[in-house]
């Protein structure tokens, strides 16, 4: 792209974000805006200038970091440990995207040097936190001071006693353990095995001991992360139907409440069933899976469009059912005609109608007793061991026969019939299966929250997910999860926790300057704009890179027609270099 | 082997075959000639179990077919390279064939009969990692055929093997035809190409709106004068 045209668009891009932010929140004044459009337009400038790729990853990765550590310093300055580890990580898993290594040992520096740069980014925001945003959010230094030596680990055992030195360690920290999980993760990358073990446990790592940190830290991120995660198994549940054997469903959400009621009903005192949480959660799949077939079979003729709507509908349906069983009048009786003859029926309070139903039972384990609400650190470890177990399954299924005839339908159905391929079974299976996992999803979101309520499973939920899966790559289990983490860390992290920050700024301003808060801006709160904000993503990427952010290779090719010559010839080359693949 | 005894086939309302009476003998290639329109590809469907017949008999190897479904008919033993190729476009040279040997489970077995196809088509072979899609239309063909053979079919419909294929290449293509129906396998083919069907063809039926009107030795039929004047472009 000639110079110009790229200073131009990215200081359109920074301009626009600059004019959205002086709309929202007119008291951070003209200055502030254009600081921000400015900081925006610098990034897409070095995202597409011509560095070396460690800087860039670094400095994407670390964008993240340096993001969650702003939104979330004020309060809990120690959240930047975790997402220096988190920037480091992602930082060493990019950078060997973009460049990759055949040598262990080189691997592991060029992603320590992007560990490295994605950790001291992060380090750099707390410290922009510290004597920049903090006191314009006014809090008073001395409260900083107490968010610092409470939140960040370490402090109090090393007896850091001033909060230079602690802003110094958590610098450090922050720097050595992102260069370090860079260096472990593209070092990983590097090695030719599978299943790649020593990646998966660099990524673990950081996974199981967020846990930790937060709870030494006192940060409360797990209330927004196991969320997170449920969604994200939900969108990989949904990646079969719609990644992998290419039917687009829009009323994901439907099998998600499916679960969820299925779970309240069996666990709870609403119908005097309290069934153990570890029986119904396989209730509620199979349950789900069942639910799956029930829209599979009708909608076997149906493609594209037609599918669309038929399962949008569905969606629609489903809340709408569990919203109509149930909340009448307690013991009241329905009289339905049959021939003429008025039967009676005692009306059963199914699903507690839009109260929902409340409490649900929580999981119960020796030694630990039943899952409070207020320990989320059991909860968590439960939803990795879920989430493990899924993506363990869903490789393998992807990897199996089935997996390859979902493929194989969704490129050429009379084709995939030709071959043998049974395709009734194939679709029902992917609809089924599909359903199973946000079965297990619904189960677990059920028994965490503790309630639910009809509401929690409308068309924008299955919107949502829709995008995860769009976002990431169709079809991809790692850009899935990708998609779903940005998507959600901004729904239930990045967005709430900013809006937050604004207004406290906005609000500081305002009383410096003695003007009123009142009435300033009705779209004021960034979280009312969430969907409009998800839809400008969708529809950016649609127009940038209409294959995801780590595409499935076929997808891409599929969209990319004009690139094939290329690829096709390395991928040949590929082959022809390497023999298992000959062979 | 396969027998086809007054089989009628409809598509809704539209009656496409009318009756048709065939046979087929272990080892032989037999071509089904006729204009367009004429329900060539109808038939092979109709074996093949996509469009299944309203009334009559398909018989193979003594069993009827009628009933069985489109996905079972491989496993049976027939399979069929069908009109427009139909490959996966997406997907790559190498598991464009492994999908014809989806009904298949001996690992070993797949990949010598892989090899046998890549004997037939070295071109396929330089070609493994390609994307379907990105072949050439010859390549497409060789592909089809390549794939219609890894369920190691006792008998093979090809439809239009030399559509839209230059005369170097449906030479080729013929002969590898040939070549494989020498190693023991029945073949079906369907052609416009009806000099070169002739040529290649043990024996032949004449195609023409849902009916068969001529049927014989190949060698007989070339030198008929009606089906000289039809379909071999000759006054
Ligand atoms: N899916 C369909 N729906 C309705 N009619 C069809 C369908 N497929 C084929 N036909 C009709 O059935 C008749 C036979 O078609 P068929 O495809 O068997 O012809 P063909 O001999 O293979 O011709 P060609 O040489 O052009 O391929 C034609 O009149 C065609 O219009
Ligand atoms: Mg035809």
């Amino acid at each position: 792209m000639p110079n110009t045209q790229r200073y131009v668009k990215t200081g359109g891009i920074g301009f626009a974000v600059g004019a959205f932010f002086l709309w929202n929140y007119p008291n951070l004044g003209i200055g502030a805006a254009l600081l921000g459009g400015l900081v925006i337009a610098a990034l897409c400038l070095l995202y597409s200038a011509p560095l070396p790729d460690m800087i860039k990853a670094g400095l994407i990765a670390g964008m993240f970091g340096a993001v969650m550590t702003i939104v979330y310093g004020t309060d809990k300055p120690g959240v930047a440990i975790i997402a220096g580890m988190l920037s480091g990580l992602g930082a060493g898993l990019l950078v060997f995207q973009r460049s990759p290594q055949a040598n262990p040992k080189k691997a592991a520096i060029l992603g320590a040097e992007a560990g490295a740069i994605a950790g001291a980014w992060t380090a750099l925001a707390l410290l922009l936190t510290a004597f920049v945003i903090a006191p314009a959010a006014g809090v008073d230094a001395g409260e900083f001071a107490e968010h610092l030596s409470e939140t960040v680990i370490f402090a109090d055992a090393l007896g850091l006693g001033s909060d230079i030195l602690i802003l110094l360690f958590a610098f450090a920290f922050s720097t050595l353990s992102a260069a370090i999980l860079g260096a472990a993760a593209c070092a990983a990358r590097s090695l030719p095995l599978r299943p790649n073990i020593p990646l998966l446990a660099v990524i673990a790592l950081p996974v199981l001991l967020i846990p930790l940190i937060d709870r030494a830290g006192n940060l409360l991120l797990l209330d927004a992360l196991i969320p997170i995660y449920i969604f994200i198994l939900l969108a990989l549940g949904l990646n079969i139907v719609v990644g992998y054997a290419g039917l687009l469903d829009l009323g994901y959400a439907a099998f998600f409440a499916i679960g969820a009621y299925t779970t309240a009903m069996l666990s709870s005192p609403h119908l005097g069933i309290n069934l153990s949480f570890w029986l119904v959660i396989w209730v509620a799949a199979a349950v789900a899976a069942i639910a799956g077939l029930t829209l599979g079979a009708p909608t076997l003729p149906l493609r594209g469009d037609y599918l669309a709507i038929v399962t949008l509908g569905f969606g629609e349906i489903v809340p709408i059912l569990f919203r109509s069983l149930g909340g009448g009048p307690p013991s009241g009786t329905l009289t339905l005609r049959f021939f003429g003859m008025p039967i009676g029926i005692e009306q059963v309070d199914l699903t507690g109608g839009n109260k929902g139903i409340n409490p649900i039972s929580p999981p119960h384990l020796p030694f630990i007793g039943d899952f409070e609400p207020s320990n989320k650190i059991p909860w968590y470890y439960l939803l990795i061991v879920i989430m493990g177990l899924a993506i363990f399954f869903i490789n393998r299924l992807r990897d199996s026969r089935q997996g390859r005839a979902w493929m194989a339908m969704r490129e050429d159905e009379l084709a995939a019939d030709a071959m043998g391929i049974n395709v009734v079974r194939t679709k029902l299976l992917a609809f089924s299966m599909g359903a199973m996992f946000s079965g297990f999803g619904g189960a677990f979101y059920g028994a965490f929250i503790g309630a639910i309520f009809p509401s929690s499973f409308d068309f924008s939920v299955s919107i949502i997910l829709l995008c995860m899966v769009i976002l990431g790559g169709l079809g991809n289990m790692t850009g899935v999860i990708i998609g779903g983490l940005l998507i959600q860390g901004a729904d239930k992290m990045f967005i709430p926790k900013g809006a937050e920050l604004f207004r406290d700024i906005a609000n500081e301003r305002a009383s410096a300057t003695g003007s009123s808060t009142v009435g300033v801006s009705a779209l004021q709160d960034l979280t009312q704009q969430r969907l409009l904000l998800f839809g400008i993503v969708l529809v950016v990427m649609m127009l940038v890179r209409p294959e995801g952010l780590l595409p499935n290779e076929r997808r891409k090719a599929e969209l990319h027609p004009d690139d094939d010559t290329i690829n096709s010839n390395s991928v040949a080359a590929e082959a022809e270099s390497d023999p298992s693949l000959a062979a | 082997m396969l027998q086809l005894q007054n089989v009628h086939t409809y598509y809704g309302n539209i009656h496409a075959l009318k009756g048709i009476s065939l046979e087929i003998n272990q080892g032989e290639i037999v071509t089904l000639i006729g204009s367009n329109g004429a329900g060539k590809s109808t038939t092979l469907r109709t074996i093949s179990g996509i469009t299944p017949p309203r009334t009559g008999q398909v018989l193979f190897e003594g069993k009827p077919l009628n009933s069985v479904p489109a996905h079972k008919i491989v496993s049976q033993g027939i399979s069929q390279s069908p009109e427009g190729r139909r490959i996966f476009a997406n997907l790559t040279v190498r598991e464009n064939l492994e999908m014809g040997a989806f009904t298949r489970n001996n690992k070993s077995e797949i990949a010598s009969d892989m090899d046998r196809v890549f004997e037939l088509f070295p071109r396929l072979k330089e070609r493994v990692a390609q994307r379907g899609g990105t072949l050439s239309g010859g390549e497409q063909q060789m592909l089809a055929i390549g794939r219609a053979l890894m369920s190691r079919p006792r008998l093979l419909l090809l439809d239009e093997p030399s559509m839209g294929l230059a005369p170097v290449l449906v030479d080729l293509i013929f002969e590898i035809i040939q070549n494989i129906n020498s190693q023991g396998t029945t073949i079906l083919v369907v052609e416009q190409n009806a000099l070169m069907a002739l040529g290649i063809a043990h024996r032949a039926y004449v195609l023409q709106t849902g009916a068969i009107v001529k049927a014989g030795d190949a060698a007989t039929l070339r030198e008929d004068e009606d089906v000289q004047k039809a379909y071999l472009g000759m006054e």
